[in-house]
């Protein structure tokens, strides 16, 4: 049992995650450099501009994390009688990219206060943008919270992929939040069908900062999900070993 | 807060909690595999990498 467990084991790092936590590091370097020294000052909000390269990939990656979620949820609830893990991959690749969907969200509050605090002159408002991201958070807090609970570990996995999908209702409130109401947050500064709100040096900026913090993102999901699995594959063994010694036990008293 | 003095914090904070998020993910797969005994977390041949992107 044991060896077959150790069999299937997939480590936390092999060569190709190391080249691109390798890559992740250079291209944060780069993006570091291009973000605080190289992009122009903004005429009106001055050098508080260079919070947009770190405040927005944050959220575009956290409801890119999110969509893998739901996606992988749902997957899940479609593949686990079809498949021989019962969709367990789907299940973790939803948990790992939940995980740092709210670590990005986390981010995207964080510098959006500080932003805030600069350019309206305080750290919150109970806006829509604003008051949807929070509950965005709270709500994936909550997914993660429910994915720790004790339960068959299939009976948990279809449970926290049904709150997987009712959570994901939220990200397209929480983006269009900006249009739907009146809020102070400003609107969407790339968006599809719009012409940006910003060009030139700052617009090729916050595109390269977007696909660094997605290898970041991608490093870190896979990394987790590892992670996921040698959590499952300890559970089984200490059920395993548990197992093995009541049926012991058993024997030794008849 | 100055301009630049929020910009520093913010780029500080968020470099910090993905500094630490990693190193704790890092840190808990090595300590687990430590308990089950699989040791060194290396995969050696291409054919066991390219089987990690099918199962992470």
């Amino acid at each position: 049992m044991t060896s077959a467990i150790h069999g299937n084991a997939k480590m936390t790092a092999t060569a190709t995650t190391r080249v691109l936590g390798v890559l992740a590091i250079a291209a944060t370097a780069l993006m570091t450099v291009l973000g605080l020294l190289v992009s122009p000052a903004d005429v009106i909000q001055g050098e508080a501009v260079r919070m947009l390269y770190i405040h927005v990939p944050s959220i575009w990656i956290a409801y890119g994390a999110f969509v893998l979620t739901s996606v992988s949820s749902v997957l899940f609830l479609r593949r686990r009688k079809r498949r021989e893990d019962q969709g367990r991959h789907y299940d973790r690749l939803a948990g790992s990219a939940a995980e740092v969907g709210v670590v990005f969200t986390g981010i995207t509050l964080v510098t959006g206060m500080l932003w805030g605090k600069v350019t309206w002159g305080t750290y919150w408002q109970w806006d829509a943008r604003l008051t949807t991201t929070v509950l965005l958070f709270v709500t994936y807090l909550g997914y993660l919270a429910l994915r720790r609970l004790p339960a068959e570990p299939i009976i948990r996995s279809r449970r926290a992929a049904v709150m997987a999908l009712i959570s994901f209702i939220n990200v397209p409130i929480v983006h269009y939040s900006v249009d739907w109401w009146r809020t102070l947050h400003q609107k969407a500064s790339l968006s599809v069908g719009r012409r940006p709100e910003i060009t030139g040096e700052m617009y090729w900026t916050l595109l390269y900062s977007a696909l660094t913090v997605t290898i970041v993102a991608a490093w870190l999901i896979i990394h987790r999900y590892r992670v996921i699995r040698l959590e499952e594959l300890r559970d089984e063994e200490a059920l395993a070993a548990l197992i093995s010694s009541r049926l012991k036990k058993d024997d030794g008293s008849n | 807060m100055s301009e630049v003095a929020t910009v520093v914090t913010g780029w500080g904070i968020t470099f910090i909690v993905i500094a630490t998020y990693s190193i704790w993910v890092v840190s808990r797969g090595k300590i687990i595999g430590q308990e089950l005994g699989i040791g060194e977390m290396e995969q050696l041949d291409a054919r066991k990498d390219a089987g990690a992107t099918t199962d992470l």
